[in-house]
């Protein structure tokens, strides 16, 4: 597979920092966004293969990011990953074409095996 | 025939009419596409299964739970489910749309049982406790309640005082959304683990305490407070004390879990009222819950509050013994200064014990040296252990009071009727106070007279019973918090003070060994409540016993041996296991029955259809039935050369068909068949290598009643007999890839899938088996899924059994551990036909049990010895 890069949006700055550096000696290529806003920054000037995003962000949360993401770069991956297990939630992100809802704790191996699961979907599409 | 497959095309390609324009590059590509999505439906598929028996675990299981694993597992099934049917929904466009609607209803389901927070009664945010009584208990908790009822039902003396209620509660932790940001913090560190518990405690306790109250709360508060200081005097000081609702509700004592505040000021009024609130997350509170399957939103905080006693002497009556159901004597625990010390089994305590009768009389008093008196400054409000000085060892109580407080006790006791805990509090003017008031849990001590010298010299000796029983374990010694750290599972704990905050290791403890304490005391309560035998008041217990390891507690001989001395343990009543339905078993016992029940069981019935599923897993089951077949329709009836199916050839043709979905054959194959030599499964070798060690003997001899049977089945199940038109009728159709199978077999009868994943993904691997049905009926099918189960379990599958259809999984693991489960499937596939026939003849069974044990053995033996010899030549 050819490099993933992977954007990773989440306002808890020390958790995706952390990730970033173990995804990054893992062979990826990674981005970071504190928030939905600084995501679609990126997107609009960027491209990504998968996205990671968090559901609960102070202003725009991962739900409406999701939607505007999806607007934007159709053919982008996201990845839900959160702390707040709620169904509804979880149902309301997949049917707005999330790849999946993870939640935290998630292993990174796991999460390692999603984001190539997302990318080589996203391959096969184009 | 081609016009057919045309019209199928067009269906499944959707807007192409050109579908047969189609390249067999395009083909290919849009095939990829649909093996990920396959793949893809396999590993959520998997997942979900995984879920659903975790659930299933934890309902059955001893382990504890909170809110927040039903939560995730139920969003996490939910959100693999709806995967599963997006991604058949790619491998079929519109074909199964219907399912989207039946998955929306059932997840509104799941979701209306996550959601139902518990709706208070309460329409004040406080009230006051003449206000209150007995019918009260869901608004101001039942400690509140008991003491509204004492007052006004009963007409004995209560401190005048108010309830902040569950109203208050509420809102505080939703206006603030702290309720939903702790549910987030326990589900993002999870609070099962010790060392994770107290950081975690701490952060959501600060949290809480440093929340704003919403202002209406607060306002009532502070007005309540004047209200009563107009009742009783300037400046009055007041004690606050939990009253949790669901406190005393099912046998769940909650003693001593949450933190009581006294001698407070109207300055301090607010912050004694969120520390109480946020002593709902102590480590002792949170364990004592998921030990108990409590969920958190079930204890709305209550908080009591009431003019504080400047008391003389306090502590608590039983009403009766509470180690003996027996016994109906009074027993009065008394101490100097407040009540506290009492409970807090921080000093030792004086015992007068009552007989009932008009007037009662005293039938035992035992005076204690209480070297420390709890107070509290009426101005200064401070509260602190204080010398006693020279009323150390004198009694606490005159023969009269006592008499007073037992008449108290046999009243309530009869109002009540039933045995109460009572706390109580007597003023400078020998007042008396009633503050607490609760059923007393009675249980049955072993009485025990131990001749000396029975069980060896004990390392210690004396002391009271506070929770009866005889338990070994090793001793350790906690003084710090620091110490519940490394309380070894199924430990003695050993304190030189009965402190509460021990109570958060009796869920994990054999024991408890005690200096200070009496059975009066909260962490006696706890102890008995967890079946913990506890030994209170031995002292010199901490020097004594200090580094021994592993000690026996006898805790009705009172006394303290080394070892484990069986002869003495196997005098104690057999512990009972926790109980298996609490609340939070209960609620999750509802979300499963949403998720867990498989209706959909045949797939040749009409009745298998989107409409039919009521359950996630009845989705599951018909998505992934669903996708196999489409899968090999898609290889087979696109008659491109490299995707046909091709027939096994081995000797003969056998009827076993393959679809290769992407690398399973070692070169393209032009022809009709295809041979073993050519498979480059690797997960489909293993299978056969165990299908043709040992040949099969032929279908063992029958009995009357079981030929019988077949000849019935077989005419009225078009499955079964031979030239049925059911879609796939005897065949075995095989789809492969490099590292994955799925076989779906259709055998004379009985219906078998065998799916496995093998490749460098190591924790995605996985083996499964399912089978169903067979000739016989239904008793001897359901006998031979439970007896092909057990055969799996010998090499660590993991077994799940509904009636006739057996299902085992093996998850996680190297590539040969899992190609050696293949084999064993390979075996039993060959080796288990027609063996339904005989299963009621315990003899044969047993026999085949041998049989197969040794087949088995010389099988992996022998691709164990095979691989050794490959390693040998790559090495040579």
């Amino acid at each position: 597979m050819s490099t993933c890069s992977v954007l990773l949006v989440d306002d808890e700055a020390e958790f995706i920092e952390t990730l970033a550096k173990r995804l990054t000696r893992r062979g990826l290529k990674v981005h970071l966004a504190f928030s939905g806003q600084e995501a679609l920054d990126f997107l609009a000037a960027n491209e990504a293969d998968v996205a990671v995003l968090d559901v609960k962000m102070p202003g725009m949360d991962g739900i409406e990011a999701l939607q505007k993401i999806k607007a934007l770069k159709p053919g982008l991956e996201v990845l839900m990953l959160t702390a707040h297990a709620n169904v509804e939630v979880a149902m309301r992100g997949m049917e707005l074409g999330a790849f999946d809802y993870l939640m935290k704790p998630v292993e990174l191996e796991e999460l390692l095996c999603k984001i190539q699961d997302a990318n080589k979907k996203k391959c096969l599409q184009q | 025939m081609f016009t057919r497959l045309k019209t199928f095309f067009s269906s499944l390609i959707g807007g192409h009419h050109q579908g047969e324009g189609m390249s067999d590059e395009e083909i290919l590509a849009e095939f990829k596409k649909r093996y990920h999505n396959f793949r893809l439906l396999l590993t959520a598929n998997k997942k979900t299964l995984m879920i659903m028996s975790e659930m299933e675990q934890a309902l059955r299981g001893a382990s504890v739970f909170g809110m927040s694993f039903v939560r995730s597992q139920a969003t996490a099934a939910s959100v693999n489910v709806y995967r599963i049917v997006k991604h058949l929904s790619e491998i079929a466009p519109g074909k199964y749309d219907a399912l989207f609607e039946r998955l929306k209803d059932i997840q509104a389901q799941i979701a209306a049982v996550l959601d139902r927070q518990p709706q208070t009664a309460a329409t004040e945010l406080v009230l006051p406790l003449e206000a209150v009584d007995r019918a009260h208990a869901d608004q101001v908790g039942s400690k509140m309640a008991n003491l509204g009822d004492i007052m006004a039902r009963v007409g004995l003396p209560v401190p005048p005082g108010f309830a902040v209620t569950a109203l208050a509660y509420s809102r505080f932790m939703r206006d603030t959304g702290l309720g939903d940001e702790i549910n987030r913090l326990i589900q993002a560190v999870g609070a099962d683990d010790h060392a994770t518990l107290l950081p975690l405690c701490s952060q959501i306790q600060q949290m809480i305490q440093n929340a704003k109250l919403p202002p209406d709360v607060a306002e009532a508060i502070l007005k309540a407070y004047l209200e009563l200081e107009a009742r009783t005097e300037p400046d009055v000081r007041v004690s606050m004390r939990s009253s949790a609702l669901g406190e005393d509700a099912m046998g769940q004592s909650f003693a001593g879990q949450f933190r009581s505040v006294l001698g407070v000021s109207a300055e301090e009024l607010l912050i004694a009222y969120k520390e109480i609130v946020a002593s709902k997350y102590s480590p002792q509170a949170v364990t004592y819950r998921m030990a108990k399957g409590i969920p958190n939103e079930d204890v709305a905080m209550c908080v009591g509050c009431m003019a504080m006693v400047k008391a003389r002497s306090g502590g608590v009556i039983y009403s009766r013994n509470p180690l003996s159901i027996r016994d109906d004597e009074i027993f009065i625990h008394s101490a100097w200064g407040l009540a506290k010390t009492v409970v807090d089994g921080a000093v030792a305590s004086d015992l007068f014990v009552a007989r009932r009768g008009d007037p009662p009389r005293l039938t035992e008093q035992r005076i204690a040296c209480k070297d420390r008196v709890y107070l509290c400054d009426p101005v200064e409000g401070v509260c602190r252990h204080e010398e006693a000085g020279e009323a150390a060892c004198a009694p606490s109580l005159t023969d009269e009071e006592a008499l007073r407080l037992a008449s108290m006790a046999i009243r309530l006791d009869e109002v009540y009727a039933e045995p109460l805990d009572i706390e109580w509090a007597m003023d400078q003017e020998r007042n008396i106070f009633l503050l607490q008031c609760r059923p007393l849990q009675q249980i049955e001590a072993g009485r025990a007279k131990r001749p000396p010298g029975q069980f060896g010299k004990p390392l210690a000796a004396g002391g009271v019973t506070g929770s009866p029983g005889v338990a070994a374990g090793t001793v350790h010694v906690v003084a710090r918090d620091l110490d519940m750290l490394t309380f070894p599972e199924g430990g003695v704990v050993l304190a030189a003070d009965a402190a509460p905050r021990w109570a958060t290791l009796l869920s994990r403890a054999s024991a408890l060994v005690c200096e200070r304490g009496s059975v009066a005391g909260h962490l006696s309560n706890v102890a008995r409540e967890f079946g913990v035998p506890a030994l209170m008041g031995m002292e010199g217990a901490v020097a004594a016993l200090s580094g021994k390891g592993e000690v026996t507690v006898d805790a009705d001989g009172l006394a303290v041996y080394p070892g484990r001395v069986e002869s003495l343990l196997a005098l104690a009543p057999k512990r009972e296991t926790p109980q298996a339905q609490s609340p939070m078993h209960a609620i999750l016992r509802e979300v499963l029955d949403i998720v867990a029940p498989l209706n959909l069981l045949d797939p040749s019935v009409p009745e298998f259809s989107p409409e039919n599923c009521l359950t996630l897993h009845d989705i599951t089951r018909f998505c992934h039935e669903k996708s196999v077949t489409e899968m090999f329709r898609f290889g087979q009836d696109f008659q491109f050369s490299k995707r046909a199916s091709k027939q096994l050839k081995y000797r003969v043709p056998m009827k076993w068909w393959f679809v290769n979905l992407d690398d399973g054959f070692t070169r393209e194959i032009t022809g009709k068949y295809v041979t073993m030599e050519e498979i480059a499964c690797e997960p489909v070798l293993s299978l056969w290598e165990g299908f043709v060690a040992v040949p099969w003997a032929g279908p063992p001899p029958v009995d009357a009643a079981g030929l019988l049977h077949i000849v019935a089945h077989s005419t009225v199940n078009r499955n079964l007999t031979h030239g049925g038109d059911s879609e796939y009728a005897q065949g075995n159709y095989f789809m492969i890839s490099r590292h994955y199978m799925c076989l779906s077999s259709r055998f004379g009868y009985h219906f078998c899938t065998v799916e496995a994943l093998v490749d460098e993904r190591e924790h995605e691997n996985y083996v499964s088996f399912q089978f169903k049905g067979g000739a016989a009926e239904q008793g001897r099918r359901a006998l031979r899924a439970k007896f092909v189960g057990e055969v799996l379990e010998n090499y660590n599958f993991r077994v799940e059994i509904q009636g006739d259809e057996m299902r085992a999984v093996y998850a996680k693991g190297p590539m040969d551990l899992m190609l050696d489960r293949l084999r064993v499937i390979g075996y039993l596939l060959m080796h288990t036909r027609q063996i339904d026939m005989v299963m009621t003849n315990e003899a044969m069974v047993e026999g085949f049990r041998q049989k197969f044990a040794k087949d088995i053995g010389d099988i992996l033996r022998q691709a164990a010895e095979r691989h050794m010899t490959e390693v040998m030549r790559e090495m040579a």
